[in-house]
């Protein structure tokens, strides 16, 4: 017993102090890690391939009007799995390495995107699905709004 | 045996009573019978013929022929075969002869359907509810098709009592409660001890407090795509088996083949998974008995393993790479060293820890010979994953039913025959060491080759069907899917492993002290769903509210305040 | 009479004052055995002064739950006064080894009371677990302390403190003072006999309903056992040698209890919870061993 306590006490003492003492020293994620999204607006065209992807629906779009798209990214409900940055034909998505998005404000977490959709009004959809099955969802049925998060 | 055999084996039994049989998949069989003949076949299956019950599905099929599926799903393990015990009965007042009295693992499954699809199954010695609230009214059932998903029925019959009927306390005995908020675990479960003394004589549990309502989200509001990622968040530890598991059983249905390197990744993320998720139960178990080093020293190991996954998946944990017909994100090869590294590292650390406890009369003193799950028991109830194992029982799905790529580096099944709480953290400690060794293994025979599957059909037919089981860390999972039109699945049926093991608890902690409850639990590794908030429910006018931190601060205030009189 | 309250004062100050700072240190101590940064030293001082702002609330209009936590420190202070460190305790009379047990015992029994008057459920088994734990644990304690009160032929500290018995090495008291050791860890409520609190089981079962200043004063009584235990082991049952001056005496006391104190901190953190079935057989078979040998070899003068 006392040979057993003693192995126990060595593995802790070999292995020494390896807490970070975050918040004072953060650890930087890696290259490829998924992080907060943001969207370059200028880039944008405007096609809703994210919102069609985004598996927790955390993207509205919107049109007020004809020439008008509007793009609401509700961050709260992101879930990081970056599937808009991977069908964005455009790259306008990109992930960053933040993951301090705490807050108390949830106007932090909301990202309001407009795109003027003067040469590609007609098709809407002008994206590329990664696969055929993603193709699925151009036809697929989608609710009409986004609540349905609450079980 | 083959499937065949056994078919024409049933044929000769019951004659007439087999209506047709379907394989789309070899050695996964669909036999359609008659409603009076289902208990003997599924009888006949249990006894004659060793199969092991994983679930029952039933499926609201009113639209296409009038009546409910009542889908029975049993497992030939030796064989490697898949057997479904499909059964229709008329939508007009559903009814169906229990298949537990003769095997009792069904026990839940079938409290499950009265509940969810109201098919009434006659002949269950316990009819109570499972899953729906007390204040539920009668004759709602959500997973028919005819209730939309969100749709939320007026609570409670106007008389603001709503009850549990809880088995009554046996002669001689008190009562304590435990829950609904599981101190031990922290989650949301019910348990009722009955006790004389510090002595458990007998106890009732009630669960399902935080149902998500994830089948019926399934079926009526997400697309195939959009289901791995919630898939994954049915557990927090063990997400990754679930999307596979869902994955593997659309593309079987679907008719999709993964490329044989995504079904690599996916064994290999399987297996990170299950050595995270052994050494997060190790400190877990370590911490309920009060023995804190062992948390801290088996997460501190632990930790450089999720680093890497971070590294892998760009996720920590719910890692979102699986995808109908593959993975989203290749491993590069200038990974693999490090992958290496890391868990020869953990191998090397969990030989000493193994080491180490095997020693310590004083850890030993709280689980040798706690915690008793006979094998004959534990082979009634159909106990999985290393609750079963440590009872002797040799299920791995990994061995049972290979997918991903296990059927070309098999898995070694690890079992220990103590029955006890020791066994089950034996079972475990060797497991991680033998996934190490699959991850050697795996890595070397890993081709190169695309991750996403092209030969991806435009449209997707109604009615085909898919299984598949997933060895998890806790046990094995069970992914049921039939698809529909609409682009999702018509029935996607989802067994966890906790949910087969919890049905073993009360024979587990029966003349058990109190203090050994907790343990005994926890060395199934069970896994409830969890939440943070509080909702309080007005029994009267069932309206349900959520508090926050500080409206609950107050009420406590108002209390104290009222207690001294102020 | 000044000297006299100057003594109580001292001995207030490094039994009562000093407490949460040796709780702080083996939290340290705790922190390097689990490979992390662990809190400030000083985190205990603080944890107090943040309950002692924060609001009661209360379960139950029982005066019993209302006065325990007051109890329970008064009767430690007390306690304190009457705990030798290196020499004579501060407030001295004859019979003083009988009062320390009781008082000492008195602390325990609010925590029972309080238990009981809360109406918690997981507080009545933890104060029944603190009950059995007691009854099993006092009587190591008592035993050892007899044997040196025969060994010394007094039943004062002041008379042991001065006796040689005190400062020279004996069988008898070796033995007593192993027993008295293994006593300290389920006295000072450190793991494997942390049963009566049991976090993951009853969630600190006597104090789960507590909160703000009431359960302030129960853990820096609890903090202050950590003092006074170690103080009474080393003081009576440790032969250290007698340096002439009272001062060097306590220094020299003290740092061996910080030795004792961090002998209790390791066997804390590298052992599991025992049941308290398995803790009080545990016990018995403690007392059977310093009853029958120490008892014995004290009687006949070893």
């Amino acid at each position: 017993m006392i040979i057993s306590k003693l192995k126990e006490a060595l593995i802790c003492f070999k292995a020494g102090r390896v807490t970070l003492p975050y918040p004072f020293a953060p650890h930087d994620p890696e290259d490829g890690f998924h992080g907060r999204v943001v969207v370059d607006a200028e880039k944008c065209v405007g096609c809703g391939g994210c919102a069609e992807v985004c598996p927790p629906r955390c993207i509205e779009v919107s049109d007020p009007d004809p020439d008008r798209r509007v793009l609401d990214f509700l961050l709260e409900r992101c879930t990081y799995c970056a599937r808009c940055a991977e069908v964005c034909p455009e790259e306008a998505v990109t992930v960053t390495k933040e993951y301090e998005t705490a807050t108390n404000d949830l106007n932090d977490m909301h990202m309001h995107i407009e795109v003027f959709m003067s040469t590609c009004r007609r098709c809407g959809r002008c994206y590329e699905p990664p696969t055929p099955l993603d193709r699925l969802m151009v036809t697929g049925f989608r609710p009409p709004t986004g609540k349905s998060e609450e079980a | 045996m083959t499937t065949a055999e056994l078919v024409r084996a049933l044929r000769h039994d019951f004659g007439a009573a087999i209506q047709s049989v379907e394989e789309p998949v070899s050695d996964k069989v669909r036999v359609a019978v008659t409603p009076e003949s289902v208990v003997a076949v599924a009888k006949s299956l249990y006894r004659d013929y060793g199969a092991r019950f994983l679930i029952t599905a039933g499926i609201d099929s009113r639209k296409d022929r009038d009546g409910f599926d009542v889908d029975h799903i049993f497992s030939l393990d030796k064989e490697q075969i898949f057997f479904i015990v499909r059964t229709t009965v008329p939508s007009d007042g559903p009814h169906v002869a229990a298949i537990t009295p003769e095997v009792p693992a069904a026990a839940w499954a079938e409290r499950e359907l009265q509940d969810l699809l109201g098919v009434k199954a006659d002949g269950l010695l316990d009819g109570r509810r499972l899953i729906l609230p007390d204040d539920w009214p009668e004759g709602v059932h959500p997973l028919r098709k005819d209730i939309k998903y969100g749709d939320w029925p007026p609570l409670g019959d106007g008389t603001g009592e709503a009850t549990y009927p809880w088995k009554p306390a046996p002669e001689g005995t008190s009562t304590v409660v435990v829950g609904p908020f599981f101190p031990v675990l922290e989650e949301p479960t019910q348990l009722r001890l009955y006790v004389d003394g510090e002595r458990v004589i007998d106890c009732d549990y009630r669960g399902f407090y935080n149902h998500r309502a994830i089948e019926k989200m399934g079926d009526s509001e997400l697309t195939y795509n959009e289901i791995p990622f919630v898939a994954e968040r049915i557990c927090g530890i063990c997400g990754f088996i679930h999307s596979s598991c869902y994955c593997e059983a659309a593309e079987e249905a679907l008719g999709i083949t993964a490329p044989r390197r995504a079904r690599y990744i996916r064994s290999l993320m399987l297996e990170l998974e299950r050595i995270h998720s052994h050494m997060l139960w190790t400190g877990i178990a370590g911490h309920i008995l009060g023995f804190d080093t062992v948390l801290m020293q088996t997460w501190r190991m632990r930790e450089p393993l999720m680093w890497l996954c971070e590294k892998i998946s760009g996720n920590r944990k719910t890692y979102g790479m699986n995808i109908i017909g593959g993975v989203r994100r290749d491993i590069s090869r200038d990974l693999y060293p490090e992958i290496l590294s890391v868990v020869e590292k953990i191998e090397q650390e969990w030989a000493q820890l193994y080491d180490a406890v095997q020693g310590d009369t004083i850890l030993k003193a709280r689980l040798v010979g706690v915690g008793m799950l006979p094998e004959e028991t534990a082979k009634a109830l159909a106990a999985v994953g290393p609750t079963g194992r440590g009872s002797n029982q040799a299920i791995d799905a990994r061995a049972d039913h290979p997918y991903a790529a296990y059927d070309e580096v098999p898995a070694k099944v690890i079992t220990h025959p103590d029955c006890d709480n020791w066994a089950r953290v034996v079972v475990r400690l060797e497991e991680t060491l033998e996934s190490v060794r699959w991850i050697r293994e795996g890595l070397k025979e890993m081709p190169d080759g695309p991750v996403m599957a092209t030969d991806i059909a435009e449209t997707v037919p109604a009615g085909h069907w898919g299984v598949c089981t997933v060895e998890a860390p806790r046990g094995e999972a069970i992914h049921y899917l039939v698809t529909g039109g609409d682009n999702r699945p018509d029935r996607w049926r989802v067994r966890a492993p906790t949910y087969a093991n919890l049905q073993a608890l009360p024979s587990m902690i029966k003349d058990e002290t109190i203090a050994d409850v907790p343990i005994t639990l926890g060395s199934m590794d069970p896994c409830f769903s969890c939440t943070e908030r509080v909702e309080v429910v007005n029994m009267r006018s069932g309206e349900a509210e959520t508090l926050t931190h500080q409206e609950l601060l107050t009420r406590s205030r108002a209390a104290t305040e009222r207690l001294r009189g102020r | 009479m000044a000297r006299a309250i100057l003594e109580i004062v001292l001995s207030l100050v490094i039994l009562i004052g000093l407490a949460p700072l040796a709780e702080g240190l083996l939290r340290k101590l705790k922190a390097i055995i689990h490979s992390r940064q662990g809190p400030p030293i000083i985190q205990p001082y603080l944890d107090i002064a943040k309950l002692l702002v924060k609001e009661d609330l209360a379960p139950t209009e029982s005066w019993m739950w209302r006065v325990a936590p007051a109890l329970c420190l008064g009767a430690t202070i007390v306690v304190a006064m009457l705990t030798p460190i290196g020499g004579p305790p501060a407030f001295a009379f004859g019979g003083d080894i009988i009062v320390f047990i009781y008082f000492a015992s008195l602390a325990a029994v609010a925590i029972i009371l309080g238990a009981f008057a809360s109406g918690n459920p997981y507080a009545y088994v933890g104060g029944s677990r603190e009950m059995m734990m007691m009854l099993s644990v006092e009587p190591v304690m008592t035993i050892a302390l007899a044997v040196a009160a025969i060994k010394a032929q007094t039943l004062t500290f002041d008379g042991l403190m001065a006796s040689p018995v005190t400062s020279t090495p004996s069988i008898s008291m070796v033995v007593a003072g192993v027993a008295f050791l293994l006593a300290l860890q389920a006295q000072l409520g450190k793991l494997p006999f942390d049963i009566a609190e049991a976090d993951q089981e009853i969630m600190e079962g006597p104090f789960i309903e507590r909160s703000g200043p009431g359960f302030a004063l129960f853990r820096w009584a609890m903090h202050a056992r950590l003092m006074i235990f170690s103080a009474v082991l080393v003081s009576v049952f440790v032969p250290l040698p007698n340096l002439g001056i009272p001062v060097l005496n306590m220094v020299l006391t003290l740092a061996v209890m910080g030795v004792v104190l961090a002998l209790v901190g390791v066997v804390d953190v590298v052992n599991p919870r025992l049941r308290i079935d398995q803790s009080m057989a545990y016990y018995a078979r403690v007392v059977v061993f310093v009853s029958v040998l120490a008892l014995a070899l004290a009687i006949v003068g070893h």
